[in-house]
């Protein structure tokens, strides 16, 4: 047992290292950030949502800075996109961190937290149940290599065009700003790094090749985690560091082993089995938010 | 011939302590507190505060209340109602100065011990202080200041014994031959960590004649103070830090598991 000193609670070295190196290691089987499984099992084991959501926001900068380092070796980053995307970020860290900062004050935060993780795991669930179910039934889904790249999005249409070599893009910066400032907010408020929302969004929206992708989004998620850290120590002191250094450990090295044991293993099974966790997971928030509890009242207004 | 030394030790320690402000009444009863400052480091896991004192009269007439209370702070009580088939949080009611923390120890059942007016006056329930602040929307008051005292309850932060510690609990007051008294409340890790004050009261035919207030103080040490200090009062350094320490946790993964 450790007291927490921001948490201002204690809890047991040991589950918390436990938990977070499952979410690492299921992180690295499935090629996902894993702070969407990150923050809500933190929330499972007691941890006041607002802390789990600032205090989850360090590890996605330390998983993703050690991501974009294997990448940056590639060259696999498109640093003009990225910093594009970086900029639109941070103004939506910001303005999500502003956004936390109203409804913790105003006793909501909680519920919105509750909502917005039964919308996203819902959804990423079940897609990823039916991606790995069609893909055991034999069917090969549509995948993003065979799709034209040329194909004239909005992005073509919008002005201040811009040239990204990496890229080979000449498209509009309202796009990517745009993108990026949804993902910095989402990232703020629900303490996740947004790659799984980045990452598709670049390949169909914006056309990026799928090689650049990957180190380009884990640019961004450095970013606007960082940022995040640093808005949320000075606008709420959510940010536990002795939290946030257990997890790390846990974090990264769960992730190691996860990458290494999914090259061998036939990733659709584990992609279906998540998904079906996922769902299982938003049952809880949605049971959360539906069902009438035997206590009606809750005490609120900073006090958690 | 321990608790003689302790109460001896007691006495000393109150000869020289100002007489801090109390509600009311008598302010001469002899009474303190094991620990005056309670530590907590990394492996704080809560604690226990013991008050303990001595009746004046001789006989040892009358009953001993000892209330621990924490800083009086606002709340708010919402109520769950539905909005769009949803359960949201609906019906913010504002209670200022409301006790963080309440512990009531008594010997007895507290009306017995005295009138609900003066229970009132010395705030001996954790609701006397606690002041609406803002109209209630639909239902009485009532049901909110009832659901504030049953969720602080149920979070430990509210509690009563009338009576001595029983083999699974140590909290409870014990009232020795003599005239001696001695309290001991749990202070679960949750119990927000502030100034706090130990009240010690004797009544005797429901008046109050003698009383004694007792400050309880926190100190963070070690590791955990430190921290603790640095996000309070150093935020933007603090949060710089934390991402220091995130981007070499993932500079040195990278760097190990590149290797093996």
């Amino acid at each position: 047992m450790i007291y927490l000193p921001i948490a201002e609670m204690p809890v047991s070295v040991l589950l918390v290292l436990l938990v977070s190196g499952t979410v690492g290691f299921v992180s690295g089987l499935v090629g996902v950030g894993g702070g969407f499984i990150m923050t809500p099992a933190l929330m499972f084991l007691g941890i006041p949502p607002p802390v789990a959501v600032a205090t989850g926001a360090s590890q996605i900068a330390a998983t993703s800075f050690s991501g974009i380092m294997t990448q940056t070796r590639r060259k696999a980053v498109d640093w003009r996109m990225g910093m594009l995307l970086s900029t639109g970020g941070i103004a939506g860290s910001g303005s999500g961190v502003w956004l936390f900062e109203r409804l913790l004050r105003l006793g909501q935060l909680e519920l919105i937290i509750s909502l917005l993780y039964l919308v996203l795991l819902a959804s990423v669930g079940a897609l990823m149940l039916a991606e790995g179910l069609a893909v055991m039934r034999g069917r090969a889904l549509p995948t993003v290599v065979i799709l034209k790249r040329p194909i004239r999005t909005i992005a073509h249409r919008l002005p201040f065009r811009m040239r990204f070599p990496r890229s080979g893009l000449y498209i509009s910066v309202l796009p990517p700003l745009g993108l990026g400032f949804i993902v910095g907010a989402l990232a703020a408020v629900m303490g996740i790094g947004g790659g799984f929302i980045l990452i598709p969004a670049m390949i169909y929206l914006l056309r990026m090749p799928t090689n650049v992708v990957v180190g380009t989004s884990l640019f961004q998620v450095l970013i606007v985690s960082s940022l995040v850290v640093i808005l949320q120590s000075t606008a709420t002191q959510t940010v536990d560091l002795v939290l946030a250094a257990i997890l790390m450990l846990g974090g990264v090295i769960g992730a190691q082993f996860g990458a290494r044991m999914g090259a061998g293993l036939r990733s659709e099974h584990i992609r279906a089995l998540l998904g079906a966790l996922l769902v299982a997971a938003s049952l809880k928030f949605l049971w959360d938010v539906t069902i009438p509890p035997r206590e009606l009242y809750v005490l609120g207004g900073g006090l958690w | 011939m321990v608790r003689r030394a302790l109460i001896a030790l007691a006495l000393m320690a109150l000869a020289g302590s100002a007489a801090a402000q109390t509600p009311d009444g008598a302010q001469d009863l002899p009474a303190a507190v094991a620990e005056e400052r309670i530590t907590v480091s990394s492996d704080y896991r809560g604690s226990y505060i013991t008050v303990f004192g001595v009746n004046p009269d001789r006989r040892a007439r009358g009953e001993i209340v000892v209330v621990v209370r924490g800083p009086n702070e606002s709340v708010t009580v919402m109520r769950k109602r539905r909005a769009f088939g949803l359960l949201v949080n609906g019906d913010p009611v504002r209670f200022s100065e409301a006790p963080s923390f309440f512990a009531l120890l008594s010997n007895a059942e507290l009306r017995d011990i005295t009138t609900p007016q003066l229970i009132h006056r010395y705030q001996l329930d954790p609701a006397a202080s606690a002041q609406l602040e803002t109209a209630v929307p639909d239902a009485d008051p009532s049901a909110y200041r009832a659901a504030l005292v049953r969720l602080r309850r149920t979070q430990g932060l509210y509690q009563s014994y009338s009576g001595p510690p029983t083999l699974e609990d140590r909290s409870g007051l014990t009232v020795y031959p003599g005239g001696l008294f001695r309290a001991v409340v749990r202070l679960p890790a949750n119990a927000p960590i502030a100034e706090y004050v130990a009240d010690a009261y004797v009544f005797r035919e429901g008046r109050l004649i003698s009383s004694q207030r007792i400050p309880i103080g926190f100190a963070r040490v070690g590791i955990e103070g430190f921290i603790h200090n640095l996000a309070m009062s150093a935020s933007l350094f603090y949060g710089l830090f934390v991402v220091m320490i995130a981007l070499g946790a993932g500079w040195l993964a990278a760097f190990l598991f590149r290797r093996a």
